[in-house]
């Protein structure tokens, strides 16, 4: 079952959902990254707060889903990784090296808004 | 209550046999037993309720006396046992000290062996069968007492150490999107665990996007410590938190340069107020998007948000 991406302006947000598999995020990957360069996304947000895991597969597509769209012009925000999710994560060495993190959608958009106001300085 | 059956051999015929036997005595006795116990033991008031309680004078050792028989003449131990066990529980919470029961069954298997002689003198095997049943008799009691003393100390402790837990890891909001977390003492695998729990959920809770942990009060430091404090400062960050490490001393930085630890970007600020001052500006950002509103900093000149595309006021 694909993820949802809602898009608003120059906006992707995606909510992942618990029931998503592997291929799911691979499907969403392809997506996002098609979608960016169609709509000339400038941010794209990752929810993931409806999520017990994030295992090392899904930690790898987050940070390829960011890396992709900030070559073709835009920043990626995750958000919502709750506490125990977190937890794991660090526990376990898995990271989110490559891609910015808020603790939710008002979150990631003030984030958004701050790099883009840090860049054009 | 099947160990301690087994311990003493209750099912054992010769053992209930001797028990028999001491009990006889010990039943009929019982009063003029306590009381000179409790003319031996006068000095000490500590003493004054462990005395009071035993078989023979009031409720509760009434009852006590009454599953006593029961057990001995029937061999249903286990109501006996379980009173013993529930009394040395209350007597354990009324912090009596457990030394305390100890001196006065000692008096009483003193105070108790004259009768014994005066019922049994004449006949050998049965004074020994009596002088062992009366072995069997205390010792139950003192090990059914024990336990419970343990169990209720052990409950003591587990408690204090969870309320321990607790005030030692505060999390506190300095203002909006702030956090201070002063860590004192010191830091093992249990309460680092409880500690970034603490931290994560109050991320959460409070909205944080800045959180200044204080290590101030941490005495010592070795890479274990230093591992466990970092991997809470990446849970934070995954949280969309700045983490910021203050109060750490010569010392401690020597330690942490001569260990070689990798703190991976954590923001270090030698004292706690530079390490606030550091947070506010982190915050500064967002304080002036908070004042005017959202989005107005960094929006387009003609109004229009750069992401959403939405006309802001």
């Amino acid at each position: 079952m694909p993820v949802p991406i809602l898009h608003q302006g120059r906006l992707l947000i995606a909510s992942v959902p618990p029931t998503a598999t592997d291929r799911d995020l691979r499907e969403l990957q392809d997506d996002l990254a098609e979608q960016v360069g169609r709509i000339g996304a400038r941010g794209v947000i990752i929810d993931v707060s409806v999520l017990d895991i994030l295992d090392s597969f899904a930690t790898r597509v987050l940070e390829t889903v960011g890396q992709v769209s900030h070559l073709r012009g835009a920043t990626t925000v995750i958000v919502g990784i709750q506490p125990d999710v977190a937890l794991a994560m660090v526990q376990l060495g898995v990271t989110l090296d490559a891609v910015a993190t808020a603790l939710d959608l008002e979150g990631g958009l003030a984030l958004l808004h701050e790099q883009r106001s840090a860049a054009s300085r | 209550m099947t160990d301690t059956k087994a311990n003493h051999r209750l099912d054992a015929q010769d053992v209930r046999r001797d028990l028999a036997t001491y009990w006889a005595v010990h039943d009929r006795v019982n009063d003029a037993v306590r009381d000179s116990v409790r003319a031996e033991l006068r000095g000490d008031p500590a003493l004054r309720p462990i005395v009071d309680a035993a078989p023979g004078d009031g409720q509760a050792s009434e009852r006590l006396r009454a599953l006593a028989a029961r057990a001995v003449e029937d061999g249903d131990w286990d109501p006996y046992l379980r009173e013993l066990r529930s009394q040395g529980a209350t007597y354990a919470r009324m912090g009596l000290a457990f030394a305390d029961w100890f001196r006065v069954t000692t008096a009483y298997r003193r105070h108790v062996v004259p009768h014994l002689i005066e019922a049994y003198g004449h006949d050998r095997e049965q004074l020994a069968a009596a002088m062992r049943g009366k072995g069997t008799f205390f010792d139950l009691a003192l090990q059914a007492i024990g336990d419970s003393y343990l169990a209720v100390r052990e409950d003591t402790i587990g408690k204090q150490s969870a309320a321990l837990a607790e005030l030692s890891t505060p999390v506190l909001q300095i203002r909006p999107g702030l956090l201070l977390m002063p860590i004192v003492g010191v830091v093992d695998t249990g309460r680092s665990r409880h500690l970034t729990e603490a931290l994560l959920h109050a991320i959460r809770d409070r909205r944080a996007r800045v959180v200044v942990m204080d290590i101030t009060g941490v005495p010592e430091v070795d890479s274990e410590v230093a591992n466990r404090i970092v991997q809470a400062a990446e849970a934070a960050r995954l949280m969309g938190v700045v983490p910021i490490l203050t109060g750490i001393s010569a010392g401690v930085a020597q330690t942490l340069v001569a260990l070689g630890v990798d703190l991976k970007g954590l923001r270090t600020i030698g004292d706690l107020q530079s390490g606030i001052r550091e947070g506010d500006r982190v915050l500064g950002v967002r304080v002036v998007w908070d004042r005017h509103g959202p989005m107005e900093e960094t929006a387009d000149a003609d109004g229009v948000d750069a992401f959403t595309g939405m006309v802001e006021r």
